[in-house]
């Protein structure tokens, strides 16, 4: 098969309904063939943004979403050990997700995840009622460099400001920026608690990541909010 | 109506047997795959119809309650706890809806509320039940307790939340949700007492998010009192349960007499696809909760997405198609809730009221909860007079016909809809509210007459 099937086929499989690990073998074939891996990016970044595109439209939903983040990051796998120093790597940030302890709510959450897995980020994705000192031992063991934090239910909002508190008593507070969302999460709310941000929405997490990581600055030192 | 132990015991001994499912396993092959084969094999898929948004197609609503049907019956109900589906036969799931009752009363001492199955176009009054579990501070939740249950459009109590303890934050799964549950309590008897409505029925316990608030406040001295008062169980998307509900549900059954309610919810967009996906997925997940939980009341609704309300002419159409289903294909006592976006003293609050509640109204549902102002966003967002304006769509609808709640509609929809995602603010209760007369200020009930008027003119019977 030919570098332009291939690429071709990779970004089908984006789109079919092809189980997650059934773009691996076209991944490893596109290594193999000794094509360079920053085309193949672009073509899966080309197909994820379709992706994104068609679920906007109302054509695709969650799920779909979802399947088409795993898949990215499966062909990140395989593609990133193969990259030059310093090429392609846009980002490469590295972000610890969940949603704050006694909320079990998680479409909010899967949604930035996809959203950060697709814009190129690492994410480490604890699930649902993770308990603050969690977020804070997976951000200090895992090098984090963003831990993002959900909740939608009132009575779980305390949690937010308590990672945010235990990270200061374990002196991490300044090595890794902390971001809040959720339905009752608004940016006073926010910049109240200490957070480095607050995005409304899934595709504002992106842009607040983004900020945050390329704006230079360090934690706990500015406030971004993307409405 | 008790919990039948041997049912209940059933629900518990297969969450421990049933078939293994991982959670990503379930929200991105089970659910979307299994209804949108059961959508294509009933020939459901783009059945929604926006310029109409309140369905008329009653065999339509016929076809979605068999495709329901058979979607709970495939499917199931995922427990998160042990990753294990909760399975009923299809002759369960009958009976399950079976021995829910048509028609139940709770409160007491005069305040008691009967809540009856409604059909479509059926003139019997709707059950209002008020306010969502909208975050307040403590100093404002007893007045605005007082102030909703003095509306007389208003038959039970379910909110607001609390955001503290005696001053402390309340946290999820802490000693302090347990103690919240009876201070909540505490603090609605002090309101109802002051407006005269000691006896109102409650939903319990909206403050607490997992199982801790109905432990700590239901069924025992001073508590919310099993019998008058109905325990909320509400599961999260999609169609799944946990222990912690379950956790109340065995409560509910240990402190006898006890009524539950069942609800969930579906986002169009979401693990359930498009606006047809979410209403099947209701339908399914309505049956399943009616037979896990036996509840009397309750059902899932849809929402959208997009904009986190179910007033926009999709999510209204589903509305209208889950509850016309279960009010044609079910005695049960169905309720939904009603999610605005805007908040107080805007017009957009009082359109997305009319048109929502209406579309409840005419459609069989035996009651709503709501409102759900400013998409509960905000602390202190809530008042007594949108409650009061919604209840009195809602109860002065019924007995409309399907084709006339059209037109009112789509007169209403473009004074509005434009703007869901915009989802003004407006103000707190402690900005257009006295708390000492528990008055609206003259910009918030100039307002409320001025949209009334509107929708007066535009036909709703609100005269």
């Amino acid at each position: 098969m030919g570098k332009e099937e291939l690429l071709a086929r990779l970004k089908q499989k984006f789109f079919d309904e092809s189980y997650e690990d059934e773009i691996v073998p076209v991944a490893q074939e596109i290594v193999a063939q000794g094509i360079d891996v920053l085309e193949a990016i672009q073509a899966a970044s080309e197909a994820i943004r379709q992706v994104g595109d068609a679920y906007e439209a109302g054509e695709l939903f969650l799920p779909d979403l979802m399947i088409a983040g795993e898949k990215m990051k499966r062909c990140m796998d395989i593609f990133r050990p193969h990259l030059k120093a310093g090429a392609g790597e846009a980002k490469g940030g590295k972000v610890v997700l969940g949603t704050v302890s006694g909320d079990i709510h998680d479409i909010g959450k899967n949604l930035v995840g996809t959203m950060l897995t697709v814009g190129g980020y690492e994410l480490i994705d604890l699930g649902v009622d993770v308990p603050p000192l969690e977020f804070v031992t997976t951000a200090r063991d895992k090098g984090a460099d963003v831990l993002a934090l959900s909740a939608l239910m009132t009575a779980s909002l305390p949690y937010q400001q308590e990672v945010i508190q235990l990270l200061k008593e374990t002196g991490l507070r300044e090595k890794v920026f902390v971001i809040v969302g959720g339905g009752p999460v608004t940016a006073e709310f926010a910049q109240r608690i200490g957070a480095d941000g607050w995005a409304e929405n899934a595709a504002g997490a992106l842009k607040l990541v983004d900020r945050i990581l390329a704006g230079g600055g360090k934690p706990a030192q500015t406030f971004v909010a993307i409405g | 109506m008790p919990v039948d132990r041997e049912r209940l015991l059933t629900v518990l001994e297969r969450a421990h047997t049933g078939p293994v499912c991982e959670t990503y396993e379930w929200d991105t092959r089970v659910i979307p795959g299994t209804l949108r084969s059961i959508l294509r094999k009933y020939e459901l898929e783009k059945t929604c119809d926006p310029a109409n948004p309140i369905n008329m197609n009653d065999e339509l609503a016929d076809r979605f309650f068999q495709a329901g049907l058979e979607a709970a019956e495939q499917i199931g109900l995922l427990c998160t706890d042990t990753h294990r589906i909760i399975k009923f036969s299809r002759e369960e799931l009958l009976e399950g809806l079976e021995a829910a009752p048509a028609e139940f009363t709770v409160g007491e001492n005069g305040q008691e509320v009967t809540f009856k199955h409604r059909g479509l176009n059926d003139p019997t009054e709707p059950v209002w039940i008020a306010p969502l579990s909208i975050a307040v501070t403590e100093e404002v939740f007893v007045p605005l307790v007082e102030g909703i249950a003095r509306e007389e459009v208003v038959d039970c109590i379910e909110g607001p939340s609390l955001e503290t303890v005696y001053g402390h934050k309340v946290r999820a799964g802490s000693p302090f949700e347990l103690m919240v549950g009876k201070y909540q309590a505490e603090l609605n008897y002090e309101a109802l007492r002051r407006a005269g409505r000691l006896g109102m029925p409650m939903y319990v316990v909206g403050t607490s998010p997992t199982h801790y608030g109905v432990l700590g406040g239901y069924g025992i001295p001073g508590g919310f009192k099993p019998g008058r008062d109905i325990v909320l169980l509400l599961s999260p998307v999609e169609m799944k349960t946990t222990y912690e509900l379950l956790h109340r549900l065995v409560q509910v059954y240990n402190c006898g007499d006890g009524l539950v309610y069942g609800g969930s919810w579906s986002m169009i967009g979401g693990y359930a696809g498009g606006p047809e996906g979410a209403t099947l997925s209701c339908i399914a997940c309505t049956i399943l909760l009616y037979t896990a939980y036996q509840a009397v009341n309750g059902a899932s609704f849809p929402y959208d997405l997009k904009y986190m309300g179910n007033c926009g002419r999709k999510a209204l159409w589903a509305l209208s198609m889950v509850f016309q289903t279960l009010s044609r294909n079910t005695h049960i006592c169905a309720n939904s809730v009603l999610n605005q976006t805007a908040g107080p003293v805007t017009d957009m609050l009082l359109y997305e009221s009319a048109v929502g509640m209406m579309t409840l109204a005419v459609s069989g549902a035996t009651s709503c909860t709501g409102t759900r102002t400013a998409g509960g966003r905000f602390t202190n967002y809530i008042t007594p007079l949108e409650v009061r304006f919604a209840g009195e769509v809602f109860k002065r609808c019924a007995g409309m016909s399907r084709e006339r709640a059209n037109e009112i509609a789509n007169q209403l929809l473009p004074r509005y809809e434009d703007r869901l995602m915009e989802k003004p603010a407006g103000k707190s209760f402690l900005e257009c509210y006295d708390l000492k007369t528990l008055q609206p200020s003259d910009e918030w009930r100039k307002l409320y007459e001025t949209i009334k008027e509107e929708c007066i003119k535009a036909g709703l019977p609100l005269a």
